[in-house]
């Protein structure tokens, strides 16, 4: 589902990544970017933290030059003289202005890094908004943001992620250069499907899905990937041969009552000890064995 | 500066990545020592330090640089060293005496909604080329002789002790961030202190320095976490140190954490990976 969300199969909307302070999405956004970048489309870029030399590092020159950059990372609240792009010009009429300026008939798709930044100045409710607008307004065919998941209040996070098409959840994995991503995508007939799928990012930001989608809910199939064989690697030998197998069945455990062990006790042996009894006046003393009836 | 911990970041006075905001927090433990470090280190490379100095005042830093064998007044005298002692200015804004660029610079201790911008803009003078404000300024002249410019802030928790928000700290941050390392390629070294245990699922009721460090974390290049041992008190080992890689050179976030523990002595610190302590070996 992951591949399909990065190729655009999936017919736009608003795409939000989700991140945290353990494993960064930017890596994610940029194949995208470049994803989008190949087909051919108009990709606006809003970078509030990202700034043009990191950009054309991860990106290379070649897409930076068609890739559509507005820098809001030197200025975004407008502390400096002429700033290019504050974060109060995130309405809707500014972008629309913004992303109309090329009369192109390719789609558009506007990246946004990050959705934290913006929600730190503005209130959710009017990024809601803005982001609604431009959903319906028709200029944009896709949005995508990052959002750093663990900058804000759960409810906050819920509220813009229940505007989103869909939701990539991602967050580091096992191996060293391996992520997982949870995706959660709503169709328009209103099926929502969720994934779980390991990815890794090659230097050209190619996305690679090591594993089929596991559908969420349906059992910890990540962990039975990952078991190691415990007697393996060791210093000395925990593994037994067939012949060692069978002489460890024979042999019989010391406290098990078998058998033999019992004709053994019953028998008694030379020397074992005698009790001599001799009642008393007020013993009430039965000759009888009273554990007779015990059938042993 | 250590030479222990040099080589564990693989970086020297002479050898150092530029434009990398280098984010040091303690939890219940005490990270000053790493800005010495860094202190130390910058004044050593040549690089023109501006040095906001909330925690502690001139003398102290002054004393301990000493020891690690790097004055402080004769940087400050040859404009190397551009120290803001906010303890010191501090009492002359609240009782409003004089009004210099220091003074402007703290006009958030009068009124915290006011936010950080003074003190960016303090900053953003003091290391750029134009080397305007400062009485010690020598003109043009000075800034070009060092190299590149860092930034060093002991501790941005103060900040949020005297009222300023999260939002006006990390809007600082970033504009530091901006300025230093994205335009004129130099460093940023900031210190943020928690308190309390790390509650992964805690929201809404965050302490401002925890979602402070989530902040300043996602912004930075290289983390280095102190904390005592989980084990506890320990005479030999003070601690451990969590160094986390955020960015590589191709910016993978590959994360690579190394965990060392520490000693800090009169003269420095050692720094050796778990259980290599010389009083366990």
């Amino acid at each position: 589902m992951l591949l399909e969300l990065i190729q655009g199969t999936e017919g736009g909307g608003l795409i939000i990544i989700q991140d945290s302070i353990h494993y960064s999405g930017r890596t994610l956004l940029m194949s995208f970017i470049k994803a989008a970048l190949k087909r051919d489309e108009v990709v606006h870029l809003l970078a509030f933290e990202l700034h043009e030399e990191e950009l054309k590092h991860e990106l290379g020159h070649s897409c930076l030059q068609r890739l559509k950059f507005h820098n809001a990372f030197h200025d975004p609240l407008g502390w400096n003289e002429n700033p290019p792009f504050t974060v109060h010009q995130f309405i809707t009429s500014e972008l629309d202005s913004l992303l109309t300026s090329n009369q192109h008939s390719k789609p558009v798709t506007l990246v946004i890094d990050s959705f934290s930044f913006i929600l730190r100045h503005l209130s959710p409710s009017a990024v809601c908004k803005t982001l609604q607008q431009l959903k319906k307004g028709g200029a944009v065919k896709t949005t995508l943001g990052l959002l750093h998941s663990d900058m804000h209040h759960r409810n906050m996070v819920g509220s813009i992620c229940h505007l989103a098409t869909s939701v990539l959840t991602v967050a580091p994995g096992h191996q060293c250069h391996e992520a997982v991503a949870k995706t959660i995508w709503r169709a328009k007939s209103g099926k929502i499907s969720q994934a779980m799928e390991r990815f890794s990012i090659s230097d050209d930001m190619t996305v690679k899905v090591q594993s089929k989608p596991v559908p969420v809910g349906s059992g910890q199939g990540e962990a039975g990937d990952a078991e190691v064989d415990p007697t393996a690697n060791l210093t000395f030998n925990l593994r037994l041969s067939d012949q060692e197998r069978q002489a460890k069945e024979k042999l019989a455990l010391p406290f098990v009552f078998s058998k033999e062990k019992k004709s053994a006790l019953l028998r008694p042996g030379p020397g074992s000890g005698r009790i001599l009894y001799e009642p008393d006046a007020n013993d009430d003393y039965d000759q009888e064995d009273p554990d007779d009836d015990l059938d042993i | 500066m250590f030479p222990e911990l040099n080589a564990i970041l693989n970086t020297s006075p002479d050898n150092f990545k530029q434009g990398e905001l280098i984010l040091v927090s303690d939890r219940r433990a005490d990270a000053s020592f790493l800005v010495h470090h860094f202190l130390s280190f910058y004044l050593k490379a040549g690089c023109k330090v501006c040095f906001l100095g909330l925690a502690q005042s001139f003398s102290h830093y002054s004393a301990v640089s000493q020891r690690l064998g790097v004055s402080l007044t004769q940087a400050k005298e040859k404009g190397q060293l551009l120290f803001l002692e906010v303890l010191n200015e501090s009492l002359d804004v609240l009782l409003q005496k004089t009004s210099n660029t220091e003074s402007q610079a703290l006009d958030f201790l009068r009124d915290p909604a006011v936010g950080l911008r003074g003190l960016y803009d303090f900053v953003r003078a003091s290391v750029s080329d134009s080397g305007v404000g400062g009485e010690d300024d020598g003109g043009g002249g000075t800034v070009g002789r060092w190299g590149p410019p860092v930034l060093l802030v002991d501790d941005l928790t103060v900040l949020l002790s005297l009222g300023v928000s999260v939002g006006s700290v990390l809007d600082f941050s970033h504009y530091c961030f901006v300025t230093v390392c994205s335009q004129l390629k130099g460093n940023m070294v900031t210190l943020v202190r928690c308190e309390g245990e790390e509650d992964e699922d805690e929201d809404g009721d965050e302490e401002g320095s925890e979602r402070l460090l989530k902040g300043l974390t996602h912004q930075c290049c290289l983390t280095l976490h102190v904390q005592g041992l989980p084990t506890g008190f320990c005479r030999d080992i003070h601690g451990q140190v969590e160094v986390c890689w955020r960015k590589t050179q191709k910016d993978k976030p590959s994360n690579q954490r190394k965990l060392f523990q520490y000693k800090v002595h009169d003269k420095g610190a050692s720094f050796f990976a778990r259980g290599t302590s010389s009083a366990v070996l």
